[in-house]
């Protein structure tokens, strides 16, 4: 058996990056296809290449830390440089649509009736079930965090549970959002409100989604008895994603959903043309 | 005799939560019945390695920074090694931007050739 004498983990060969990037390049070649063409044969194989190459490179990982025991103490902080600076890409992402919907509620051109929100559009109630929402979410980050206190404690059962807990408000969220976007009296297609909203809001769904099924991956982890009380990276990124996507959510519920419905009249009124016309 | 029951029973469960149970319950904790292991229970291969030698004193894999030394020739730098050679680059001051990098061979201490610190290679074995 060949020892070093360094704490890094020097990884064996692995297909999962070449498989995911023919999986990538499928992905937006099908996507391309699909919208001139029609046919979906190159998106979905892209698609399942994708998802079976996200599966197979986790698990490999998860059998290289907790299995083999490659991750030390600075490979640990490694991950967790990687988690926060892909975090912080994200910021970085929603930040563009932030500022698109900024762009364009700022100054209303004369084609929305120079107000905001738009002539014709109704928006949300930010006080019904979106104010619902933000609770849910934050009631998430209390479990989450219970969940982080338990695993530190040693406590298995109040760890699933409050695991669970979690995943099931994020659900819940994702359900009435769906039932949201269902029930709106406006679509994507309405002119520049329809698209920041549901771009800002669509892509912030997909991340609830996305963080719902990390902390699902950690409950089954943790059942399964992978999590030590003082070694259990896979849960603090699966929370600290979390947290993120509540305070995406804190962001655009103050901005789209309340700021984004409720400008003041001055706003609302027309916008005096320097050549009045005589009728 | 309901009376004297309870009372049996109510004094029965405060002695064995006091008293009797204390001591298996401080062994209870010590073992982690509550259901999550340490990584004293747990952590396998390298990274037990890693953390039982730090738990000892001792840091085979070079986690933590070099202790410091003088540099002089009554306290060289010690520069632990598995061969009979290392590379060493010396920051001969804070803040340069250039490393004066030279190998450092078993034997005598040598010195750095641009600002004369002393270095001394010591054998160590590889970690298992």
């Amino acid at each position: 058996m060949a020892h070093q004498v360094h704490a890094y983990h020097m990884v064996d060969p692995s297909p999962w990056p070449l498989t995911g990037a023919v999986g990538a390049l499928l992905l937006t070649s099908g996507l391309a296809i699909w919208m001139h063409f029609h046919s979906m044969t190159l998106l979905t194989l892209g698609l399942i290449l994708l998802l079976l190459t996200m599966y197979q490179w986790w698990r490999d990982i998860v059998r290289e830390g907790t299995f083999q025991g490659h991750h030390t103490p600075p490979v640990q902080k490694g991950l967790r440089y990687g988690m926060i600076l892909f975090i912080t890409s994200e910021v970085f992402f929603f930040l563009g649509f932030f500022w698109a919907f900024y762009h364009s509620s700022l100054a209303p051109t004369p084609e929305l009736g120079g107000c905001w929100p738009p002539t014709g559009i109704t928006p949300l109630d930010p006080f019904e079930v979106p104010l619902l929402n933000t609770a849910v979410l934050l009631a998430s980050g209390v479990t989450v965090t219970w969940a982080h206190h338990s695993i530190m404690q040693g406590h298995r059962k109040e760890a699933i549970q409050s695991l669970t807990l979690t995943i099931l408000l994020g659900f819940y969220f994702t359900f009435l959002q769906a039932m949201e976007y269902y029930e709106a009296p406006f679509t994507i297609a309405d002119g520049v409100y329809g698209s920041t909203f549901f771009v800002a809001t669509g892509f912030h769904g997909l991340h609830v989604i996305i963080g719902s099924t990390f902390l699902a991956i950690c409950l089954l982890r943790q059942v399964l008895h992978h999590f030590t009380s003082e070694h259990h990276f896979g849960f603090e990124a699966a929370a600290w994603y979390w947290h993120f996507v509540d305070v995406v959510w804190l962001f655009l519920y103050i901005s789209i959903y309340w700021w984004g419905s409720c400008l003041s009249s001055v706003e609302r009124m027309p916008v005096i043309s320097a050549h009045p016309v005589l009728v | 005799m309901a009376g004297r029951l309870l009372l049996r029973a109510c004094t029965t469960t405060l002695q064995l939560r006091s008293g009797v149970l204390a001591p298996l319950h401080q062994t209870f904790l010590l073992f982690n019945f509550s259901g999550i292991p340490t990584d004293e229970e747990q952590a396998t291969g390298l990274e037990r390695r890693t953390l039982q030698a730090l738990k000892q004193g001792k840091d085979p894999y070079s986690i933590l920074k070099p202790k410091h030394y003088a540099g002089t020739k009554e306290d060289p730098h010690i520069v632990p090694g598995i061969g009979t050679k290392r590379l060493v680059g010396c920051l001969c001051e804070e803040d340069n931007t250039a490393i004066v990098w030279f190998w450092l061979h078993e034997g005598e201490a040598q010195r750095c050739p641009s600002c004369g610190s002393h270095y001394k290679l010591v054998h160590h074995e590889l970690p298992h």
